[in-house]
């Protein structure tokens, strides 16, 4: 019952986040082709690398395992991430954050769902294209199929943590726009910082080992680090349930830190306008 | 001429006013830039502890072509960075109809209404880097360099510019043209690197489409090695000219068509 008036109450958010993203999906392609590029530079040169090498892998990495680090982090970066501390930051700065409050809905709730409208339509359109592409790389660069459902399965949850983990992160460093009043230049500094601590620039595995333990451990690399290590096999079973508790575990954390800062701030919002 | 500089010292010195209210925001943009630079540089380096080379390559020349490539990169973006909120939102707004009812050229005022100066950023880390690999490979500099070095420096940026005119003024056709923008101008990450790395296609795409290799890897190659002057300065200055020309009539062109916004 409770189930069923959370699901009337939330739906709509998702219906119109979907809307939304179909009605601007020539600005969302021209976007995913630009962005998609960096890949297809690493590529080349990574190609480049191996014929200067002659070992036939790069730090444990061989070429195809390379290719798929490359697209599987570009695939899983962009399916968890989240918008919300831009909207949230424009919605305290203009003043529209009023009219969320006094809606009888919960406030992250309305914005988890209109973004997972959103992410439907860009799910379709990347997803399995990238994963097909891969496979079907690496199936013709070894010769054998490589595809392993269990892997894959386990990624896919290990996905959906990771984007809750970013959009709850996402969220309380939106609020502290209620601290500061503009967002941009720490939202720069937080993509930098969390591009690097995830592992998503530099793969932990090349990094010096106390770094890599350190950094294994923090919540940036259940961001995107742990979801790719799980598709690419490089964890044996035990590993990869050590590394979702870890996940959960910042889940946790994340939503307990949203809820503390978000009751925080309301008592001293001053709203600008609106 | 006289003039537009004038102006373009006023609305300079009005943006920096603007600038000020939000100082810390800028600080932070600026040295998070600085990290991803020295994040980006530092993979470089990992590659290169492994191998001697990359396609013939060394360390430092590679440094020296990825410094190159900020140069007129970071200029383009601190002079001419307005340009994107035309695609975005400035025509979809219907806001550019200020820019046609004032007495002055519309694309030299927006272009000079915002100073970036973030950009900074990018043309520190270029210029430490090619200062730092110009020494650390000895390279002998002769008088003629350093007027070729400005002149391809600033042609580059003519590309750069050039291509952001264009697919800017998309969008008084098509109203918003931001992501277009987008698409083209991410190009440029392709000349970071030596272009024997790619395929013919992209190769070719890079040199004679959307000519972003003359930003940075053929004039580079040619302070390196003192080879193919003709082609890899000759080009830059050629490209961008070309470039620009066909921009400018796409954009007046543009200018006729456009029909400002309801409301």
């Amino acid at each position: 019952m409770k189930f069923k008036k959370f699901m009337r109450t939330y739906r709509p958010f998702t219906r119109a986040g979907m809307l939304e993203s179909v009605a601007y999906r020539a600005n969302f392609i021209c976007f995913l082709l630009g962005e998609i590029m960096s890949c297809f530079i690493m590529f080349f040169v990574w190609k480049a690398v191996f014929n200067s090498t002659t070992s036939p892998d790069f730090m444990g990495f061989t070429m195809s395992d390379m290719v798929v680090y490359l697209f599987i982090t570009f695939l899983t970066g962009y399916l968890t991430y989240s918008d919300g501390t831009y909207a949230i930051a424009t919605e305290i700065r203009d003043g529209s954050i009023a009219m969320r409050m006094i809606k009888p809905c919960s406030f992250d709730m309305c914005f988890l769902f209109q973004e997972l409208g959103n992410k439907i339509f860009n799910v379709l359109v990347i997803f399995v294209p990238i994963v097909l592409g891969v496979e079907i790389y690496r199936w013709a660069i070894t010769g054998v199929c490589q595809f392993d459902i269990v892997h894959f399965l386990l990624y896919i949850i290990s996905l959906v943590l990771a984007y809750l983990i970013s959009f709850y992160f996402n969220v309380s460093y939106g609020f502290m726009a209620f601290y500061l009043k503009n967002l941009w230049g720490a939202d720069i500094l937080k993509e930098c910082i969390v591009n690097f601590l995830s592992g998503a620039t530099i793969p932990l595995a090349f990094m010096p080992t106390v770094l890599a333990d350190i950094l294994n451990f923090l919540p940036f690399s259940s961001l995107s680090y742990t979801p790719v290590m799980i598709y690419m096999g490089m964890y044996s079973l035990d590993e990869i349930a050590l590394r979702m508790l870890l996940q959960v575990f910042w889940l946790v954390t994340m939503i307990l830190i949203s809820k503390a800062v978000w009751n925080h701030a309301v008592k001293r919002l001053c709203s600008q306008g609106g | 001429m006289r003039r537009m500089l004038r102006l373009h010292r006023i609305f300079v010195a009005q943006y920096m006013k603007n600038l000020m209210e939000y100082k810390v925001d800028f600080l932070t943009g600026a040295i998070s830039f600085l990290i991803g630079q020295v994040v980006q540089i530092a993979f470089l380096g990992i590659i290169f502890s492994q191998i001697p080379n990359l396609v013939g390559w060394e360390f430092n020349e590679i440094l020296f072509i990825y410094g190159f490539s900020l140069l007129p990169k970071g200029l383009d973006h601190l002079l001419f960075d307005n340009l994107w909120s035309v695609g975005y939102f400035i025509v979809r707004k219907g806001d550019f109809d200020k820019y046609l009812t004032r007495p002055i050229n519309s694309l030299f005022y927006v272009i000079c209404e915002k100073f970036c100066v973030d950009a900074f950023g990018e043309l520190f880390i270029g210029l430490v880097l090619i200062v730092y690999s110009v020494i650390a490979l000895k390279l002998t500099i002769t008088w003629y360099m350093i007027p070729l070095f400005i002149i391809a420096v600033v042609f580059a940026t003519l590309i750069y510019t050039s291509i952001k005119i264009a697919t800017s003024a998309i969008s008084f056709w098509t109203k918003a043209s931001g992501h277009i923008t987008h698409m083209f101008y991410m190009t440029n990450d392709f000349s970071k690197y030596p272009t024997t790395i790619y395929n013919k296609f992209v190769r070719t795409f890079i040199t004679y489409v959307v000519p972003f290799a003359f930003t940075a890897f053929y004039p580079a190659s040619f302070f390196l090695t003192g080879e193919n002057p003709l082609f890899c300065i000759g080009g830059t200055v050629l490209a961008s000219v070309v470039l620009f020309v066909i921009s400018v009539c796409i954009w007046n062109r543009g200018i006729k068509a456009y029909e400002s916004a309801g409301s």
